[in-house]
């Protein structure tokens, strides 16, 4: 079987879920005897592949990050143009005969839906998030919706990270349920470290990934509790919570990190105690599986994708900051349960392989070919 | 000929309050702040209209129908007797009702369904069962002669306590552990004390209990007349049928047919010429021990593990164990009476069955008995209570 990828990030550069899962993805396929010709634009690294079946194709060259916003002042008039010129250049270079066209997300559904109309090649389209989950279900963005409605309609078969969000593509898209198949996400495990007294948030700073939360609870556990709270990753909200940390008089105690990289990433998930990901809507959440693979115990938004799969870890609403306070102060003062949920979660985290995505995406592919 | 000894067990717990580490100290009342009475209100009201009034009342035309041959026996914790008195003093009254039929017979326990024969001192555990008998001897002027513990935790030191504290009999599961080759359709006497032990059969029980509405099981579904064939086929002296009360119309819904299944088998069974009916008391009186068994290490009826790392299997488990332990030690150098049944409720066993880990079959069993997201949420909160329960003794 051969298949053409459209994506747009990939290892080393990534700043997101979607390329983690492109890397496990084709690499898993490539294992599986699968051909992928995965194609993306060009990067400052060069991003590449040591199997034979898998072939990396670098193709044009953007400044737009899968995450990135239209109304970002920085990129005003230049996102629209420069998503199109991607597409159009993926639409002129991806030649030859596949068996599947797989794309994710709305970067690249033009591309996907075009080259479907004029190779007669079944589309496969993963949805890793929606506009809604991106803009936190605030002032979501109709140029994006109708890009994704499009990409949906005309997908022989849709791919979803997590049943929470078929449910979004069933009742804001409109899309038939019978085609839509859920695909949790996998990790490659980090292993584990020594631990410090250290509360961990890691994502985007936006309101998506509700980082303003983690930091009212650490206002109330500091109350009680004396630790340090790290806030790592970079994004429009950091200002923001700078201020706002300054405010509720705990900045001695929050180290905003800024971007960190691959190791640095892996280095912080392995030294820190806690990790919490208080998402208002998180199709799944990756970070979730590498903390406890790094065995730290982890607290996640209950309606995050990774809190309907995965069992050996604590959920919270969101909002309630004295829940969330409440189970990190127990995670802090109570060892025995530190230790169980850190044992039992590396234990169940094993069964989440990019071997067992890659299999369930094949029979995906099977069904339409 | 064997008989055929039903033993139903009828318990509820104080489940918790919603306690999180901000409230630790700041409360002064602990029975309405650690137990949430408004939760524990309805779903004793839900599990009495759905299972023990209605059970009972079948139960009860049916020794009538039967003109007393359709025996059995029933144990009744304290919890659940402090739930019929504060809210549905009828549910007692039926119990009464069926107790005078004289078909029916009544089992002691510990008074909290508590772990506290698992304690390295005894002394709580006699305290527990002395309270029990107190209080049947007050509701129902009787007093029973056949022990089971907490989920028939049973291990040499337990039978020997059990001796000395004048009773006849004691209730286990038929464990391979204790048995080895051999048939729990009989009666065997302890290692280490003159007692009578009683083997739940747990094949033939859990059918009824775990399997009645499973669909994927060769034997279902499972008709009283089936029921009464494989019984009418075992060997040995008697055969312990024993299993949650809540069986009845909870675990097992209306709509499964469990009731049609009690209502015939009484009249099934007894078509064989050689099956009867018979009390705990009747069963220990008539059948004589075949052999001995020793249990160095505690057995009970949970998980398929059939020991007790249904509530000591996690290192939480054993955190709060201990926990609970070392408060009791301090506790009776105080006089409180309102402390010391806040921690007698905190014993019984359900909220350490919560925390369990336990995984696969077992672990959607805890889930569904479970008022916790996950067993994790379980320690937290009952951690939490026993910190603050602490802080009051210190």
């Amino acid at each position: 079987m051969k298949v053409v990828m459209l994506g747009w990030e990939y290892p080393p550069f990534k700043v997101g879920g979607l390329g983690t899962h492109c890397y496990g993805l084709t690499r898993s396929l490539a294992d599986k005897d699968v051909k992928v010709d995965f194609y993306m634009p060009k990067t400052k690294h060069r991003s590449d592949s040591d199997k034979p079946n898998l072939v990396i194709k670098e193709v044009g060259e953007t400044e737009i990050f899968p995450y990135d916003r239209p109304e970002d002042k920085e990129l005003a008039g230049q996102f629209f143009e420069a998503v199109y010129r991607y597409n159009d250049i993926l639409f002129q270079k991806v030649k030859g005969k596949y068996d599947v066209i797989h794309c994710h997300d709305w970067l690249t559904m033009k591309a996907g839906v075009a080259l479907k109309e004029k190779t007669g090649a079944p589309l496969v389209v993963t949805v890793h998030s929606t506009e809604y989950d991106r803009s936190g279900w605030l002032y979501p963005n109709d140029w994006f919706i109708n890009i994704e409605r499009e990409g949906m309609e005309k997908a022989d078969k849709i791919i979803a990270v997590s049943h929470f969000t078929k449910r979004i593509i069933v009742e804001k898209y409109g899309i038939n349920p019978d085609k839509i198949s859920v695909v949790h996400n996998a990790v490659y495990p980090i292993g584990e470290g020594e631990k410090k007294n250290i509360v961990l948030f890691l994502g985007r700073l936006t309101i998506q990934k509700g980082p303003e939360f983690f930091l009212k609870t650490a206002k109330k556990v500091l109350e009680h509790e004396d630790t340090r709270f790290v806030v790592a990753g970079m994004g429009d909200m950091l200002p923001h919570l700078i201020d706002k940390a300054i405010e509720l008089g705990i900045s001695n105690k929050v180290i905003f990190t800024g971007l960190l990289t691959e190791e640095e990433v892996k280095h912080i998930y392995q030294i820190s105690s806690v990790y919490v990901m208080p998402s208002v809507s998180e199709p799944f959440g990756i970070t979730a599986l590498e903390a406890i693979s790094a065995g730290t115990p982890t607290i996640v938004s209950k309606t995050a994708g990774v809190s309907e799969t995965f069992q050996n870890c604590l959920r919270v609403d969101f909002w309630d900051t004295d829940e969330m306070a409440n189970k990190i102060i127990s995670l802090l003062r109570y060892d025995p349960l530190h230790s169980t949920l850190a044992k039992e979660g590396k234990r169940e985290i094993e069964l989440f392989t990019w071997d067992r995505v890659a299999e369930k995406t094949l029979n995906v592919y099977r069904g339409i070919t | 000929m064997p008989s055929v000894c039903f033993y139903f067990e009828v318990h509820q717990p104080m489940r918790l309050n919603r306690f999180s580490v901000f409230n630790i100290g700041q409360n002064t009342d602990s029975f309405s702040t650690y137990f949430d009475r408004k939760l524990n209100k309805e779903i004793f009201e839900k599990v009495a209209n759905k299972c023990y009034l209605p059970t009972n009342k079948l139960l009860l035309d049916l020794i009538h129908e039967f003109d007393g041959k359709f025996r059995m026996s029933f144990s009744l914790t304290g919890t659940f007797v402090e739930y019929c008195e504060q809210f549905l003093p009828s549910v007692l009254d039926s119990f009464k009702e069926l107790f005078h039929t004289g078909a029916v017979d009544l089992i002691e326990e510990t008074y909290f369904h508590s772990l506290s024969s698992l304690f390295d001192e005894l002394d709580e555990f006699e305290e527990q069962v002395k309270m029990h008998r107190q209080m049947i001897k007050r509701i129902f002027n009787y007093e029973p002669k056949v022990f089971r513990n907490t989920e028939a935790i049973y291990d040499n030191r337990i039978a020997k306590k059990i001796e000395e504290l004048g009773y006849n009999g004691i209730i286990t599961e038929g464990s391979e552990r204790i048995l080895g080759w051999r048939s729990p359709n009989f009666i065997y006497k302890p290692v280490n004390a003159d007692l009578k032990v009683l083997l739940r059969n747990y094949k033939l029980s859990d059918d009824v209990g775990f399997r009645f509405s499973a669909h994927d099981w060769p034997g279902f579904p499972l008709t009283a007349d089936k029921y009464a064939y494989w019984m009418s086929h075992c060997e040995g002296d008697i055969v312990n049928l024993f299993m949650d009360y809540e069986t009845f119309g909870e675990h097992q819904w209306t709509e499964t047919g469990i009731f049609d299944f009690i209502r015939h088998l009484p009249g099934e069974v007894l078509r064989h010429k050689h099956l009867d009916f018979v009390t705990v008391s009747e069963a220990v009186d008539r059948y004589e021990t075949v052999g001995k068994i020793d249990a160095p290490w505690a057995i009970s009826w949970a998980d398929e593990d059939r020991d007790v790392s249904t509530w000591l299997g996690n290192d939480m488990q054993i955190a709060c164990f201990n926990e609970l332990r070392d408060i009791g030690r301090k506790l009776k150098k105080h006089d409180d009476k309102e402390l010391l049944h806040a921690w007698r409720l905190l014993q019984t066993s359900d909220h350490l069955y919560y925390v369990s880990t336990k995984g696969l079959e077992d672990g959607n069993v805890h889930a569904y008995f479970s008022p916790y997201d996950v067993p994790y949420d379980g320690f937290i909160n009952y951690m939490n209570i026993l910190q603050d329960l602490k802080q009051k003794i210190e």
